[in-house]
């Protein structure tokens, strides 16, 4: 079984099938910026995109990503390796305190700039609404966003 | 061997008497102080690239940055060049636990001399050896002098902030070894502080799961009471089938079980304070027994989760073929106290400290809830069971159920009012323990320390106003839930109150509640964060109320352990017909002496802002069935993206020894939010959190 993973195709080690794409990830294929925190989809920090769209990793299996394309935090950065726009946002606003939540926040706001470009603080606050940051990011995170947006706040 | 010979070996006429592997005693963390020779072995230097061997715990607080860029000014070197180590036991000398916002303190004095030594011999052509640190004193030290607005932005450094955003393995459950298992140690599902064990479980069907590799039963998966029983899999959610497939049967002590109520029972202040003067008084200065309190005020605060976004994580690593001298075991850990990790494995396995090394990993949202060996203890035994390298991740329930949580508290608060003065204060509250924490501490050894009076309760309490009469007493109680360190300790809930009961005197006599602050200090920067605060919300204005929506201001301010200040302002909207609350916006003016790095300090408070704001209206741990109930983020609803407001953080520009930063403003945003809500209410609310029922039942009753 392969998927696509990072617009490569990636062969599934036997066994894991069937496990949660989190762990898949995480611990044979080695990209372990996608986290764990809760394993039921309701904190976030394992969020990747999945053809694009913002998906919980815990809740999805390889078998069921057939034919999809996986973008993990990984993945966002250029070949060469200059950030998403999106990643400098975070690091020019130093958004990161404890920082394991911060991938799954990347994604989020990477999916919600895909769906809507310049989004208003209400759009921000409703999209990024399920994913928590136990430090206090809440507040950078939607600086960031705006800035990663184009910069000017609408 | 026959017992008598057994004594004899014993020998010279002292008799001990140990347990395998265990001590009645608990392994004491040690506390040393670091010198500059200390921090020369966290700094080096090879063919012009510098290594800095971070001494404290990285769990967000961006100490990384702060100490990188500390040694790069010291040095001379642009941060870049000073290459981030998170050390192992081998790398440095013993540290002292991350803890109560010291790193700064702590660190920076030694490791700037450390790194003005290396400079020196640099310069004059060394390159090669061992230093030994110079007594340089803190004001020829380059890193260590105020600078203006302008450089000290440019001074920042980059920490790992670049390996956040692009996903780079940094925690504990990043680590990956070849032929790496999982592991989980299954518990009753109630406190620790209940004796219990597994009795029966359906072993047949665990195995019947391919991915099953181990049951293990083992004396050392003991955690206080709770003894658990080990499973080790091929995959990580493998662990959930087979503790599905497992059903463990508990047996558990007799007459153990507890509710809420247990627990509300034994802190209510007004039982305790029925009975008489509470065991431990800070201020015990004579109160006149006529006094007619002008302010009598019951608050209580709940228990609270540290609820990190990461469950604690260890992956450990019994290197088999490692001789009696060599390394073996080799644990990474997300934890506080690195050097405690390794003491405790060491009593644990009856091992050589020396033999263990424990490698330190970023830690996902510490807060004091990391400095105990639980997760590390766990996965040794089950790697030692299984011959393989084992990670334990705890699952979201067991970092709710499994952890110590921050005590709840009951408070009252009596003052008499002269004038334009306070002139009598009484404090007294009851909690359970913080620093002499149970989940560490067996009963018999916290009576002992409780001769000696919790600290971490009272932290907070010392009100920062001047009052010429004040009683200060508390009590701590042993709960059935365990308690301990939790960001600010004592504070958070303690200054609250303090706050709380100030906003009501100011009112009582009619006061502005920043002039009535300011006309109780003497103390200047006190009054200067206050002001602050004030100027910056543009105090004494305040938002109105109308027809669907009531709004209200407050203010406060506190000092930190005696040596950081900070004061915030609130400005809250409450909806009349559904009585959601919303803090729209938040200013806090902060003040810990010399500020090395402004961006990070800035990052603590707004951190400690949103910590307030739970504090105040979300957060509050459920217990029910003789434990914790809360088994995932429903039960324990966080601030999310939506409640927290735009955060004005101003720092004061001062050449003060630099103090802490990580807790101060604990003791400013909760007065500040609850003191806006009384001003858009009209009510004190005297139970925390405030959320929209309670809102709506007190508009209701006040009507």
């Amino acid at each position: 079984m392969h998927i696509t993973l990072n617009q490569q195709a990636q062969p599934v080690p036997p066994g894991w099938e069937d496990e949660p794409l989190l762990w898949l990830l995480r611990e044979p294929l080695g990209l372990t910026g996608t986290r764990f925190g809760c394993g039921m989809g309701q904190c976030g920090a394992c969020t990747v995109l999945i053809d694009g769209v913002a998906q919980r990793a815990c809740l999805q299996t390889a078998r069921g990503l057939q034919g999809r394309s996986i973008t993990t935090v990984e993945g966002l950065a250029a070949p060469d390796g200059t950030l998403h726009p999106v990643q400098q946002a975070w690091l020019d606003l130093r958004v990161p305190q404890c920082g394991y939540c911060q991938s799954g926040q990347i994604m989020g706001a990477v999916a919600l700039l895909r769906a809507t470009p310049r989004p208003s603080d209400a759009q921000i606050d409703a999209a990024m609404a399920g994913h928590l940051c136990r430090c206090g990011t809440q507040h950078r995170v939607r600086a960031a966003i705006h800035q990663a947006a184009g910069g000017v706040k609408p | 061997m026959k017992r008598r010979q057994f004594l004899a070996a014993a020998g010279a006429g002292a008799l001990t008497v140990t347990l395998a592997g265990c001590s009645l005693v608990p392994v004491i963390p040690k506390r040393p102080t670091s010198t500059a020779d200390d921090a020369l072995g966290w700094i080096r230097h090879d063919n012009g690239r510098y290594t800095l061997w971070l001494p404290s715990a990285e769990m967000g607080q961006q100490i990384s940055a702060a100490l990188q860029g500390l040694a790069a000014a010291e040095l001379g070197v642009p941060p870049a060049q000073v290459h981030l180590q998170l050390p192992s036991t081998r790398h440095i000398a013993r540290v002292r636990a991350t803890v109560g916002s010291a790193s700064v303190q702590d660190f920076a004095l030694p490791l700037a001399r450390a790194c003005a030594t290396l400079r020196e011999a640099l310069a004059q052509g060394q390159t090669t050896g061992t230093l030994a640190a110079r007594d340089i004193p803190a004001s020829a030290l380059r890193s260590l002098q105020p600078r203006t607005g302008v450089t000290k932005e440019a001074a920042v450094a980059p920490g790992q902030l670049h390996a956040l955003v692009t996903g780079q393995p940094l925690f504990a459950a990043d680590t990956r070894l070849p032929g790496l298992l999982y592991g989980r140690v299954l518990r009753a599902p109630m406190s620790a502080e209940i004796t219990s064990r597994p009795q029966a479980w359906d072993e047949t069907a665990a195995r019947a799961d391919p991915a099953c590799v181990a049951v293990v039963q083992h004396p050392r998966l003991a955690q206080m009471g709770s003894l658990g029983l080990g499973i080790v899999a091929r995959t990580p959610s493998a662990l959930d089938r087979i503790e599905a497939a497992l059903a463990v049967q508990w047996q558990v002590e007799d007459g153990s079980a507890f509710e809420q109520t247990a627990i509300d029972e034994r802190i209510d202040i007004d039982t305790h304070l029925h009975r008489g003067p509470l065991q431990h008084r800070p201020r015990k200065d004579e109160l006149p027994t006529d006094t007619a309190w002008t302010l009598d005020l019951r608050m209580d605060v709940p228990l609270a989760a540290h609820a990190p976004i990461e469950p604690r994580s260890a992956t450990a690593h019994w290197l088999g073929d490692a001789g009696k001298e060599g390394i073996a075991l080799k644990v990474w850990a997300g934890t506080q106290d690195l050097f405690y990790m390794r003491d405790v494995l060491a009593r644990q396995f009856s091992l050589d400290a020396e033999r263990i090394e424990v490698q330190a990993c970023r830690i996902g949202g510490g807060f004091g809830g990391r400095t105990l060996c639980t997760v590390e203890l766990e996965a040794a035994v089950l790697a030692q069971a299984v011959g393989a390298p084992v990670k334990v991740q705890w699952s979201r329930a067991q970092e709710f159920a499994q952890g110590f949580q921050r005590p709840p508290s009951s408070h009252r608060v009596r003052a008499h009012v002269q004038g334009e003065r306070i002139t009598h204060w009484w404090h007294a509250l009851a909690s359970s323990h913080i620093l002499f924490t149970p989940a560490a501490m067996p009963v018999w050894m916290q009576t002992l320390a409780d001769l000696a009076g919790d600290s971490g309760v009272a932290r907070g309490a010392q009100m920062p106003y001047d009052v010429p009469q004040q009683r200060i007493e508390f009590t701590a109680q042993r709960l059935p839930v365990h308690t301990g360190p939790w960001r600010g300790l004592g504070a958070g809930p303690n200054t609250l109150v303090v706050e709380s009961a100030m906003d009501e005197c100011a009112r009582l006599a009619g006061a502005d509640p920043l002039a009535w602050r300011l006309q109780h200090t003497t103390d200047a920067r006190l009054a200067q964060v206050l002001r602050r605060a004030a100027a910056e919300a543009r105090w004494p204005e305040r938002p109105a109320s109308n027809a669907t929506t009531l709004r209200g201001r407050g203010i406060a301010g506190g000092i930190y352990k005696g040596v950081s200040y900070a004061a915030a302002v609130a400005d809250v909207e409450v909806q009349r017909t559904t009585g959601r609350v919303r803090v729209v916006a938040l200013w806090c003016a902060h003040d810990c002496g010399l500020v090395l790095q402004p961006d990070g300090v800035r990052a603590q408070t707004e951190g400690n802002l949103v910590w307030c704001l739970g504090m105040v209206l979300h957060e509050q741990l459920p217990v029910a069935r003789s434990g914790v109930a809360a088994a995932s983020f429903a039960d324990y609803p966080l601030p999310r993206m939506g409640d927290v407001p735009p955060l004005h953080v101003h720092l004061i520009d001062s050449s003060a020894p630099p103090t802490g930063a990580g807790e101060t403003a604990m003791v400013a945003g909760a007065g500040a939010i609850a003191n806006a809500l009384r001003d858009a209410t009209g009510v004190r609310f005297a139970r925390l959190p405030v959320r929209s029922a309670d809102v709506l039942q007190a508009l209701s009753t006040r009507a």
